[in-house]
């Protein structure tokens, strides 16, 4: 194989994986944490992918597939959620909105 | 017989319970008929049996009847048992007769009360209950007796329910009365295990003879006389018992209820000279009892309370005579006794009656002018008690100390303690006599003395107080020891007593008894009638009671609090409720610290998933 | 000589992806963030290209960034301007410190694990022929071995449209009733 070995496509998708995890916990607006959310699952994606080289399969690539069709799934209804918010003209900050407090 | 006997007790339950479910149905007047019939039927049913007794030969005269059996466990079967014997027989007659006479009386006292069916229906239930207590064949029998006449006395004392002070009394009388029950049920206890069984004839021939044991029940048995009787310890509940009507006073609290104790003396005096330790015990608390009560008497102003001391006084001289073993001469005196206490109560009740109620004696001073018939009842009444010839006080009362006399050393401190008291009891007897019933009347008796219908009372109280005034005149007659004695004989077979006086001693003591009397009378006379000598200022000791109340309260009542007291700071509050609150308090706290966790924000559920997942990660793989 | 184009594209790839990455975290225009992730998307699929894996790359830069960036831009054009004032968390303060250090402890697990025990495996990639990770390979995986893993993908988007269509009509039903809760 030419160009890095595995182990770099290793590090970075963990370096991906952080990245998406700091802007869920961080960031206030629900937008924004969905964008992170994407970002966890393409760094998941794209170990998948480096795994399915380094066995010389594709089962890796056939999961990262599926992956994708359930985060395009996931956007749907999250961002369905955050429209049926915007119409009602409920602000959009994860800090606001604790109706699910226990 | 066995038909009389059983009339004779079940008549006066049937009527307490008529009166009571007929409730307002009736008119009150009817209730007190009823009452009052019934009673006397069951007194005609006890001179039936006691006419047919006559009749039949010493050995025949014990007649014992069961009717079912009521308890049976394992060996042992105790049945409703009814005894008819001389001693019962005797007992029934008093306690029929004189409450028939009572009821009859209270015809008139009672009438226009508000809750006068409440009391005859009350009565009924205590004449059933005292029949019990004598006419039962086993000791089972008369403990019922036993507690159900203290229950009627507690209702009866407490009858006028809206005074506190009556409420207390009657509270007071029955805990004491609870006590000695208390002791006289471990007597029973020891019994059965001794014995076996309970009714007379068994236990007296197995019960032990001597020893720890015997000592022990005859000492549990003597409680319940020392409580039912109000002899010394047990006696601060008499005087208290005043708050109930006067003819509840006149017939439990002088006549009948309190002579109880010297009837289970008599009944049971096997068992007491098979412990005469507890014998001896039992006549010098009379003894005791007697001077002390004669003290207390002579300052008591409440002409009630007078009365209630004397009969105090009274029943310690029958302990003293069932005590040294002269049983027929301490249930004569427990007859006489009643006629002239009874009489001397219900004349009391009189001249409360008309006189608006009042009791002190500085206000009812010289009343006897306004009501003459009543003074001369009070006045053989009076005479009877102190034991003037020839009032019968006299027979019984010189009788019992004549035996005492000749029953050693001990005997004779018991009679020249009698002695003692014969005197106390003429200068209070009189002293009452002579302030209430001689002498100019009181501004306070001339205003509220009102006459009944032109007459001092209703004729029920007049009959009644007239009849047994006759009795206590006459009744004495029927025994003069030295002379003849046929009460003796009639109860040897049942209770033969174990000391008999010389007839010289017999003849010493009356006279002697009739002297001293006399020179109380006198003292009194000089007192309060003549006012020859000054009255001396009273006592302090005398006027409370010798402190019994206090005592009592300080280790009863403060003791008792300070244990609760202990156990409610020291273990209640802070183990069980304390306990309790810890629970809740941790619970409480358990909830405050996990809630912080939900606080509906989407990033701190993240965090703990994130946190989760980076500890779960750590684990797989320390495992590997 | 081609060794070297390879790494040099993957560096600048990488460098893209975690910039984008970074810059999607931390713009306060959520529109901004929006196209970060697609040049995101876009960088990734260039490594899945070095990676063999032509029609995963394909179908990365088809789906994500042509269906579900373009949703995402519609979204947040139709909300309008929600430039937020203070982006960051106004929490609790400990809710950062414990976000990083959380970040952190995975970053550093996973760089642990990768170092000790997989640095000899990871090293030695498999050969591969000309046919891996081609839209044949993968259709006939699908079909095969995966057979589940494809229908159940399917339902998944099914479940996902129908839910889309009835947030948005219940929207759309309160809207027109008047119902304006704030």
């Amino acid at each position: 194989m030419r160009g890095p070995d595995i182990q770099w496509y290793v590090v970075l998708s963990a370096l991906l994986f952080t990245t998406g995890a700091l802007g869920v916990l961080l960031r206030r607006s629900p937008l924004i944490i969905l964008l992170s959310v994407e970002i966890m699952l393409n760094s998941a994606n794209l170990l998948l992918i480096a795994f399915s080289r380094l066995h010389g399969r594709e089962d890796g690539q056939i999961f990262a597939i599926s992956v994708m069709a359930v985060a395009a799934s996931e956007v749907v209804v999250g961002l369905g959620l955050i429209v049926a918010l915007g119409r009602r003209h409920i602000e959009l900050d994860v800090d606001k909105l604790r109706t699910l407090r226990g | 017989m066995n038909a009389a006997a059983w009339t004779c007790l079940l008549l006066p339950l049937a009527s307490a319970v008529a009166i009571t479910i007929a409730g307002t149905r009736i008119p009150r007047r009817t209730a007190a008929y009823i009452s009052t019939a019934t009673t006397m039927g069951a007194f005609a049913a006890a001179v039936y049996a006691f006419v047919v007794m006559l009749g039949e030969s010493p050995e025949q005269r014990a007649h014992a009847t069961t009717s079912w059996t009521w308890l049976s466990a394992g060996a042992y079967h105790f049945g409703v048992t009814l005894l008819t014997d001389q001693l019962s027989i005797m007992m029934m007659l008093i306690v029929s007769g004189v409450g028939s006479l009572i009821v009859a009386y209270s015809v008139g006292y009672m009438d226009g009360e508000d809750e006068e069916r409440r009391y005859f229906a009350y009565m009924s239930l205590f004449v059933f209950s005292m029949l019990l207590l004598v006419q039962g064949g086993n000791l089972l029998l008369l403990l019922a007796g036993w507690g159900m006449v203290g229950l009627s006395s507690y209702l009866l004392i407490g009858f006028y329910q809206e005074r506190a002070s009556a409420i207390a009394a009657a509270k007071k009388a029955f805990v004491m009365n609870a006590f000695g029950d208390a002791t006289m049920a471990l007597a029973l206890f020891l019994l059965i295990q001794h014995t076996g069984r309970l009714d007379y004839a068994g236990v007296f021939a197995h019960s032990p003879h001597g020893g720890a044991i015997a000592n022990l029940i005859a000492l549990g048995l003597l409680g319940g006389a020392l409580a039912k009787s109000a002899q010394l310890p047990l006696h601060t509940w008499l005087p208290d018992a005043m708050e109930g009507p006067t003819p509840v006073s006149a017939l439990i609290h002088a006549a009948t209820m309190v002579t109880a104790g010297v009837y289970l003396i008599a009944r049971c005096h096997t068992l007491f000279e098979n412990a005469y330790v507890v014998r001896d015990l039992a006549a010098g608390l009379g003894a005791a009892t007697l001077l002390m009560a004669g003290l207390i008497a002579l300052v008591q102003t409440d002409i009630k309370r007078v009365i209630a001391y004397s009969t105090m006084s009274q029943i310690g001289y029958m302990f003293v005579g069932v005590g040294v073993g002269a049983y027929p001469n301490g249930m004569f005196h427990l007859m006489t006794h009643a006629f002239f206490k009874a009489l001397l109560f219900l004349g009391a009740g009189i001249a409360i009656h008309a006189v608006v109620g009042e009791q002190d004696i500085r206000k009812l001073a010289g009343v006897g002018k306004l009501m003459p018939f009543t003074k001369i009842v009070f006045l053989i009444g009076s005479l009877a008690l102190v034991g003037i010839f020839p009032f019968s006080g006299f027979f019984s009362k010189d009788s019992i100390l004549a035996s005492a006399l000749a029953a050693g050393w001990y005997g004779q401190v018991l009679f020249a303690a009698g002695m003692v008291g014969a005197l106390l009891t003429g200068i209070y007897a009189f002293r009452l006599y002579f302030i209430v019933f001689t002498g100019e009347p009181s501004a306070f008796a001339r205003e509220h003395f009102h006459k009944h219908h032109g007459q001092e009372g209703p004729l029920s109280m007049r009959w009644t107080v007239a009849l047994l005034a006759v009795l206590a005149a006459v009744a004495g007659w029927l025994q003069f020891a030295p002379l003849w004695h046929p009460l003796t004989t009639w109860l040897a077979p049942v209770a033969a007593p174990t000391v008999e006086p010389t007839n010289t001693q017999e003849w010493v003591t009356s006279i002697l008894g009739v002297a001293i009397g006399l020179a109380g009378i006198a003292i009194a006379w000089a007192m309060y009638s003549a006012k020859r000598i000054k009255v001396p200022k009273p006592v302090t000791l005398f006027e409370r009671k010798f402190y019994w109340d206090e005592l009592y309260d300080a280790l009863f009542y403060r003791g008792g609090e300070l244990v609760t007291q202990a156990f409610s700071s020291l273990v209640e509050k802070p183990l069980i409720a304390g306990s309790l609150s810890a629970v809740t308090g941790a619970f409480g706290l358990g909830s405050r610290e996990l809630g912080l966790a939900q606080n509906g924000l989407v990033r701190s559920y993240a965090l703990a998933l994130t946190s989760g997942i980076a500890v779960l990660a750590v684990v797989f793989l320390a495992a590997r | 000589m081609a060794n070297f184009l390879v790494w040099v594209v993957w560096f600048v790839a990488a460098f893209a992806c975690l910039a984008s990455a970074l810059a999607v975290v931390s713009f306060r225009n959520p529109f901004y963030s929006a196209l970060a992730l697609i040049g995101n998307l876009a960088s990734l699929a260039v490594l899945f290209l070095l990676l063999s894996g032509e029609f995963v790359a394909a179908g990365q830069v088809l789906v994500y960034g042509g269906a579900v960036m373009v949703m995402f831009l519609f979204v947040i054009a139709y909300l309008g301007d929600r430039t937020e004032d203070s982006p960051r968390s106004g929490g609790p303060s400990w809710q950062v410190v414990g976000a990083v250090l959380a970040g952190g402890a995975i970053l550093a697990e996973v760089i642990v694990v990768v170092g000790l025990t997989a640095g000899g495996f990871l090293s030695k990639p498999q050969q591969i022929t000309r046919g891996f990770g081609s839209p044949e390979a993968i259709g006939r995986l699908f079909l095969t071995d995966h057979l589940l893993a494809f229908e159940v993908t399917s339902i998944v988007l099914l479940v996902a449209a129908v839910g889309g269509v009835v947030l948005g009509s219940h929207a759309r039903q309160l809207e027109s009733s008047g119902d304006a809760r704030a």
